[in-house]
């Protein structure tokens, strides 16, 4: 099932926010949105999560128009920078209530999903940020939507745990077979997530592509690395001149993997990044260079 | 420690002298209790009910009119309650509504609402509406019962005890529009205070500080109940 967001045009006041946004997300994708703050990127979220209106345009899930349903109705759930849980109510009891049929032992599972298996009675402030952010999740699933929409949810997150919770909700996405829309202005959170990318300036698209597509070309796309868990920008990276099968990072060498794609630096010299596979699954993002 | 002493005495005092005075315990207008009741509960109805709607409207809506709408109802907030009344009154006057119940319960309306909503505005303001919207992906009557009824109960407990408290001060109010015709506990004090019955005067004092204080009681209890209920509901 696909989304199609056509010709989106929305004022607030007199500031065109949107202005004729085109853009579709393929069934099971994870699609980014990256832009600046105050693109327009989470008002496009919003509208299709049925929060917000629309001047004129259409969104479309699979085929039908979404604009004229209520957003209860809609299938669509959204994880925001905040957890956004209700603070009446318990870790399970939030995950409960949007369950179809108010079910406990289905809150639990989702909350074993998610590895809080054991919280169910935990008031909400007796969780970490990555813990309620984690609940969030439980119950945007829980609600069985056929479309997830995450407004920059890993924000107000430590880097260690935004890494982590960024993996593990990419594979979760891609286990339950979810169709989901990532808004960022982080360019690496889309490349490190998302199988298609929009890029969107001043409430238009400027691109959009697969992030191979964006690497070598879209600006800021493919300037970093990832090493020993860390990323880092590329422009840091010294290619090695003489044995061209090692790059210098911070003083450290390390030697070449699987090639990606071809990247361009200033200075004309090119290397090869490795697959994004294996930057996926966390191993040392490792860059060779171009084989003459 | 001298400033925690001093607060408390300056909220202690007005009452402190209350138990030097006996009370007759003897009410002359039964009426006066029925009004005041009626009043306290047509008034916090209507003022709970029409301002978490135009909180709710203002808090939601894009219109261009927004803030015309929230100028023309905080405007009351500004001007003092006595220099509204004779304006009021030449309007009830017209509709042959003074000397009746219900220009009395206009007319309060008229000056609680305005006070309401700015209460239910600050109060939806500081829940939040990001955390309000969450709530938009529930069906409507799981929305009402399990999350908005719970986070506003406090805030319509408050615009009731505030109206209830308003409307409990109006004596001006209620005898010009009223035309001495309907008497409340308020109109039932100032004349046993213009007749010097001190122990009159203390009853309907007492009974002042009563309606509140029951009400305050009735609505928390109420409440709980309800949040218990609803949360077991999804045990």
């Amino acid at each position: 099932m696909s989304l199609n967001v056509q010709n989106l045009y929305k004022q607030f006041g007199t500031k065109q926010i949107l202005n004729g946004v085109d853009f579709e997300v393929k069934p099971h994708d994870i699609h980014a949105i990256v832009g600046v703050s105050g693109s327009g990127k989470s008002t496009i979220l919003r509208i299709i999560a049925g929060l917000e209106s629309t001047d004129s345009g259409d969104v479309k899930w699979n085929h039908r128009s979404l604009i004229h349903i209520p957003a209860h109705k809609r299938r669509v759930t959204m994880l925001s920078q905040t957890a956004l849980l209700f603070p009446h109510l318990t870790v399970g009891e939030n995950v409960t209530l949007v369950t179809r049929e108010r079910s406990r032992k289905q809150a639990e599972h989702w909350l074993r999903v998610v590895q809080l298996g054991d919280r169910y009675d935990a008031e909400i402030h007796e969780l970490s940020g990555g813990e309620q952010q984690r609940v969030s999740l439980a119950r945007a699933l829980a609600a069985e939507p056929e479309l997830l929409l995450l407004d920059e949810p890993f924000t107000n997150l430590d880097p260690k745990l935004k890494l982590d919770l960024q993996r593990f909700i990419r594979d979760l996405v891609k286990e339950l077979n979810l169709t989901a829309v990532l808004v960022t202005h982080d360019r690496e959170e889309a490349m490190l997530m998302a199988d298609q990318v929009t890029l969107i300036d001043e409430g238009k698209v400027t691109r959009t592509g697969t992030v191979a597509e964006l690497y070598d070309t879209a600006p800021g796309f493919g300037d970093f690395v990832m090493l020993d868990g860390e990323l880092r920008p590329l422009s840091e990276v010294e290619v090695s001149e003489t044995t061209g099968v090692t790059v210098q990072l911070m003083k450290k060498i390390y030697r070449f993997g699987q090639c990606f794609g071809e990247y361009q630096f200033k200075d004309g010299r090119s290397v090869m990044l490795p697959t994004r596979e294996s930057y996926q699954t966390g191993m040392i993002y490792r860059i060779k260079r171009k084989e003459e | 420690m001298i400033r925690q002493g001093l607060l408390i005495c300056l909220t202690f005092i007005p009452f402190i002298s209350l138990f030097f005075v006996v009370p007759t315990f003897e009410i002359e207008n039964n009426m006066a209790i029925v009004h005041t009741i009626g009043l306290i509960v047509i008034l916090s109805g209507i003022n709970v009910w029409l301002s978490m709607m135009c909180a709710w409207w203002l808090l939601w809506t894009d219109s261009r009119w927004k803030h015309v709408i929230e100028w023309l109802v905080f405007l009351p907030l500004f001007i003092p309650m006595l220099a509204t009344l004779f304006g009021l009154y030449l309007i009830l006057a017209e509709a042959g509504l003074i000397g009746t119940y219900v220009g009395v319960t206009l007319a309060l309306l008229v000056v609680t609402i305005p006070y309401s909503i700015r209460l239910a505005y600050n109060g939806m303001a500081v829940i939040g509406r990001p955390l309000l919207e969450q709530a938009r992906i529930l069906p409507s009557r799981r929305r009402v019962m399990y999350v908005l009824y719970p986070l506003f109960s406090r805030l319509m407990r408050t615009i009731a005890l505030f109206t209830t408290v308003i409307l409990l001060s109006q004596f001006a109010l209620i005898q010009l529009i009223g035309a001495g015709l309907i008497p409340t506990v308020t109109t039932e004090l100032y004349q046993s205070y213009a007749g010097n019955n001190r122990g009159l005067a203390l009853s309907n004092t007492w009974m002042l500080i009563l309606f509140p204080v029951l009400l305050y009681f009735l609505l928390s209890g109420w409440d709980r109940y309800m949040v218990r209920m609803l949360k077991g509901r999804l045990q």
